[in-house]
């Protein structure tokens, strides 16, 4: 008796779980909220930039309410591709530089007027470019990334190194001094550089003058085995085996190599604008640093010039699943405007616009990271571009020759039939 | 043996006399000291977790290990309960427990009868049903849950991630319910139904506290399953005051790296309440408490 | 010695001969029972399982997931994984790693529990409570953990090692050899997993009832003969079933690889789970991730066939 009582319970519980679920109608097609997914490095990166937003927002639509909703780089793709499924994706998203080719080619995003958005004549070349598909516009550039060599004032003077190096070979020469005046200690690089840290390293390709792929014709075509990448590939080589003691199979975040620049044991090490004070962070870094460290753009094989740097950065677009364009499109002005560009500025890394490099470049902490910025490089172009990515082929290459698994030529080989491959696929 | 009475499980013990001879004393102590050894090696990680949320920044990241964080400190705690929406967190992933872990139990014990001591057209198949829908990777099927949960209007619920969690947690729980059920003595069931009481009314009376043990450690398992799981809540839960703990967890890493400090004291504080319902419930796995068994 | 489902007791069949209706609602007791368990599954994973199996036939990328429609491709993308050479490696990877990892798991959590059987009451106490602080924390966690405590450069254990003079362990990189990395990622799991494995076995062996032990030990048998004659048969029911989902479990193991190797494993870590991640949900192919995740499922129920005959064999009614 006692169990039909709970099984009848039980299953009156499930109906009306049922019957609520199938009343619940959703409340699309309201403009009364518009909901905007940024990544969280906004939430504890740069909140007044957002906030400044919001309430710009908020003074032009009285009515609507912005839903700020804050992702996680590791799974946000996948958490998009189920709303796009479903159909009830964001107004609003924010991918990066790299992902947004991907997403342009399936369609994924509205397409969007150049001329509404502020700044949009100075925008970086570097981030604009990520954001056109087929000559049409369909993001608008956030704010960017560039690196720089940041170093030890009094480990370089200690060393007999006078002034920053103006040439690649300077540099090499300049961290030679410094492993010999500190690599006794086995924790010691004159320039930390961890095996997977690709960033760093396939900058040193596009120095030369080589590329990771190039289009001829229709097909992409992996070139990293040219002379010239070549050439680039043997200095990080170089690196690898005589001025780093960094991990060959690690990346630059774990263990972030601010905070191991902290520690004392490093000499100069290839960072982002905002590594530079977190190196000096009260709670995990060492602020008793502050007066011995400096930052210079990493110098160029040819005398006087800058190495290229990557890029990186992120895009605003508005997903084709939208029922409110126009005011997605305003929340994205209001963010990208140069007030909110400044905060974001501020916060160390580089605004989506070359007008408010000069607003970096006047303060010491940030003005080498502008310079940086004036070179930059970026990844092919190719909706399989992010495949290549996720099948970690730099990654591998780099590891492979950092470990001495493989000579520079042959994982170069193997890099760049690799890339061909993926870059071709569906062609 | 006396009808009407209770058949407690009685707590399983060595059989050693009482008192305990010397050479029986070697070998408890034997015993200790490599249980105690055990014990070290399994909850070493776990203290470094605690250890790390009480260290300052500075003492996580270092080249000679710190084993004691001195001097300890509470701003990682601080940081985490300051972190935004971490109330929201807790009560959400409470609902969402208490909820899944409630419905599952008492589901899970009704199916495994079922399973365990009927005859039944289809049984077989169930049987099969049930092991086959734990081997489809979850990952593969957030796609089609979510086409599904949309249409039906239980994206950004709890009540959808609870059904979905149900759906999860449920295949386990009669599997090992079932286990249980099975492991029951035949003499025990016959010896309880002589004097004739409904078959239900058996079974509950019966076979309950037979299975206590068992409904406890699926319970346990239920709660962490729900109070663990990430994916689904990240995908499905969108606005924040939404989110469970897990997603709220996620927020310490960022493109920045991972704030280890706060996130360890973040999850040492999602460990709590494991913690405490497994003390809550533990008594029922006979922990040598002797629980008066009569019998004739 | 098995318990039966043992649905007629002499004395309560000739009452029920004479009650029809009591008859058929006994008849109907098994499937009420069920129903809200199977209705709770069916509703919510009925479709979404249909879909994965039709979405296994369907080319269906991010261009065809954004228009709600995908393309029927019949049998490609079965095709395109059973010719993909890596495919091989990575399951015969996958399998050797899920025996390695449930043998130790069923071994060591069933010898912890049998110790917990003799150890003092506080100690028994402790290392429950011990067992299930381990399982409470998330995976997640669990693994940054354990990434931290092998870290190559700020790592306790490289550190530990190298003071107990094992050898120079200094700037020792567990992962830059597959061997030495899956020895960890193994640690890891069998760690993550005896918890459950133990107390449920103990749970089990708490069921064993005094009684019958004593009986035994009373006719003359030797503690082991009793472990092996009394307890073992009770135990096995509940032992083939942690197993099996040992074996479903470990087969489908992710997450631990994909964050201890800082989200971007190299090839020679790729085991089933992250080669079906790879090639669909990282490249946004859905249909071929669909399909992977199909032929997992089909190998799965092959590798447990054994154990399911077992099992709808136990608790057979004679």
């Amino acid at each position: 008796m006692k169990a039909r009582f709970i099984v009848a319970a039980v299953l009156a519980a499930m109906l009306g779980v049922a019957a609520a679920t199938a009343s619940g109608g959703t409340s699309k097609g309201q403009a009364d909220k518009i909901v905007v997914w940024l990544q969280n490095d906004a939430q504890s990166g740069w909140p007044e930039a957002v906030a400044l937003a919001n309430r710009n927002f908020k003074a032009q639509h009285p009515g609507v309410d912005v839903d700020v909703q804050y992702q996680t780089w590791g799974t946000h793709l996948q958490k998009f591709d189920a709303g796009l499924a479903g159909g009830d994706a964001p107004d609003v998203i924010e991918l990066g530089n790299s992902e947004m080719t991907k997403y342009m080619a399936a369609g994924a995003f509205k397409t969007l007027t150049q001329s509404a958005f502020p700044n949009n004549k100075t925008w970086l070349q570097g981030l604009k470019s990520s954001c056109q598909y087929n000559g049409k516009l369909y993001g608008v550039p956030y704010y960017a990334g560039a690196r720089a060599v940041i170093y030890r004032k009094d480990q370089y003077k200690a060393a007999g190194i006078k002034s920053t190096p103006k040439s690649l070979a300077q540099f090499m020469a300049d961290s030679k001094k410094l492993m010999k005046k500190y690599g006794k200690d086995s924790a010691y690089s004159a320039i930390y550089l961890p095996g997977k840290y690709w960033y760093a390293a396939i900058s040193f390709v596009y120095d030369f003058g080589g590329q990771i792929a190039v289009r001829q014709g229709g097909k992409w075509k992996g070139t990293l085995n040219t002379p010239r990448a070549l050439a680039g590939l043997n200095q990080v080589a170089r690196i690898a085996k005589t001025l780093t003691r960094a991990s060959k199979t690690t990346d630059e975040a774990t263990p972030q190599q601010s905070l191991v620049f902290s520690k004392g044991k490093v000499g100069s090490f290839i960072g982002n604008g905002w590594e530079w004070p977190y190196a000096l962070d009260e709670k995990l870094g060492n602020p008793a640093l502050a007066p011995v460290v400096g930052a210079y753009p990493m110098p160029s094989h040819t005398p006087g010039k800058i190495m290229p740097g990557f890029l990186g950065g992120s895009d605003l677009a508005v997903p084709v699943t939208t029922k409110n364009q126009s005011l997605a499109v305003d929340w994205i002005k209001a963010f990208t405007s140069t007030a909110a560009e400044s905060e974001i500025a501020k916060a160390g890394n580089i605004a989506n616009t070359t007008s408010l490099l000069a607003y970096n470049a006047s303060n010491p902490k940030l003005a080498p990271f502008a310079r940086a910025a004036k070179s930059s490089w970026f990844v092919p172009t190719s909706p399989n571009w992010a495949n290549v990515e996720n099948a970690n082929v730099l990654q591998d290459m780099l590891v492979k020759i950092f470990t001495g698994r493989a000579s520079v030529k042959a994982a170069a080989n193997t890099a760049s039939s690799q890339i061909t491959r993926i870059l071709n696929t569906g062609a | 043996m006396t009808s009407g009475t209770q058949i407690a499980p009685t707590p399983v013990a060595p059989i050693i006399p009482r008192k305990l001879g010397r050479r029986r004393r070697v070998h408890k102590l034997g015993w200790n000291l490599l249980g105690l050894l055990v014990l070290a090696v399994m909850v070493f990680p776990v203290y470094w977790m605690v250890a790390t949320a009480f260290k300052p920044g500075q003492q996580i990241l270092s080249y000679t290990p710190h084993w004691i964080p001195r001097p300890p400190t509470l701003s990682n705690f601080r940081d985490a309960i300051n972190q935004p929406f971490f109330w929201d967190a807790v009560r959400n992933s409470l609902i969402v427990v208490t909820t899944v872990v409630a419905l599952s139990v008492v589901l899970a014990f009704l199916a495994s009868l079922a399973l365990a001591k009927f005859h039944f057209y289809g049984r077989k198949a169930f049987i099969v049903l049930i092991l086959g829908v734990q081997m489809v990777p979850l990952a593969a099927l957030i796609i089609p849950l979510y086409i599904m949960m949309s249409r039906l209007g239980q994206v950004d619920k709890l009540t959808g991630v609870i059904a979905m969690y149900l759906t999860f947690v449920l295949p386990f729980t009669v599997w090992t319910m079932r286990g249980f059920l099975l492991g029951i003595p035949k003499e025990l069931e016959e010896a309880a139904m002589v004097d004739g009481a409904t078959r239900f009314g058996a079974f509950v009376r019966v076979l309950l506290p037979l299975v206590g043990p068992g409904l406890v450690a699926t319970s346990i398992f239920a709660f962490i399953q729900a109070w663990n799981e990430f994916l689904i809540a990240y995908v499905f839960l969108h606005t924040p005051e939404k989110q469970t703990l897990m997603v709220w967890l996620a927020s310490f890493t960022t493109l920045r790296g991972t704030n280890w400090g706060p996130l360890m004291a973040g999850a040492t504080l999602c460990a709590l309440p494991v913690v405490f319902f497994f003390l809550l419930v533990q008594r029922r796995i006979a922990f040598g408490l002797t629980a008066g068994a009569v019998r004739g | 010695m098995t318990s039966a489902a043992e649905s007629e007791f002499p004395l309560a069949s000739r009452r029920r001969r004479r009650f029809t209706r009591q008859r058929i609602g006994h008849a109907a007791a098994p499937y009420a029972l069920l129903a809200p368990t199977a209705i709770a599954i069916g509703v919510i994973l009925g479709y979404p399982l249909y879909l994965l199996v039709k979405m296994s036939f369907e080319k269906y990328g991010l261009f065809e997931l954004i228009r709600h429609k995908g393309r029927w491709v019949g049998t490609a993308n079965y095709a395109h994984i059973l010719h993909d050479g890596q495919f091989w490696h990575v399951l015969l990877r996958t399998i050797v790693f899920t025996v390695v990892n449930v043998t130790l798991t069923m071994v060591l959590g069933t010898a912890i529990a049998l110790l917990l059987l003799q150890v003092s009451r506080w100690l028994r106490v402790a290392l429950t409570t011990g067992l299930v602080l381990v399982w409470s924390v998330p995976v997640i966690v669990a693994v940054d953990i354990w990434r931290w405590m092998v870290d190559y450069e700020f790592g306790v254990l490289n550190w530990t090692l190298t003071k107990l003079h094992i050898g120079n362990f200094i700037r020792h990189d567990w992962f830059a050899n597959p061997w030495t990395g899956f020895a960890v990622i193994t640690a890891l799991i069998v760690w993550g997993a005896i918890p459950f494995v133990t107390i449920t076995v103990y749970a089990s062996l708490a069921q064993v009832p005094q009684e019958l032990l004593e009986a035994a030990a009373i006719d003359g048998a030797k503690p082991l003969a009793v472990f092996r004659e009394v307890t073992l048969p009770l135990l096995t029911p509940i032992l083939v079933i942690l197993t099996s989902l040992s074996i479903i479990w470990d087969f489908q193991v992710f997450q631990q690889i994909w964050v201890i190797l800082d989200f971007r494993p190299t090839s020679d870590y790729y085991t089933m789970a992250i080669y079906a991640f790879h090639q669909s949900f990282q490249i946004s192919e859905y249909g071929l991730g669909a399909a992977i995740a199909v032929v997992m499922v089909l190998f799965m129920f092959l590798a447990t066939l054994v154990y399911l005959r077992q099992m709808l064999r136990t608790g057979e009614v004679q």
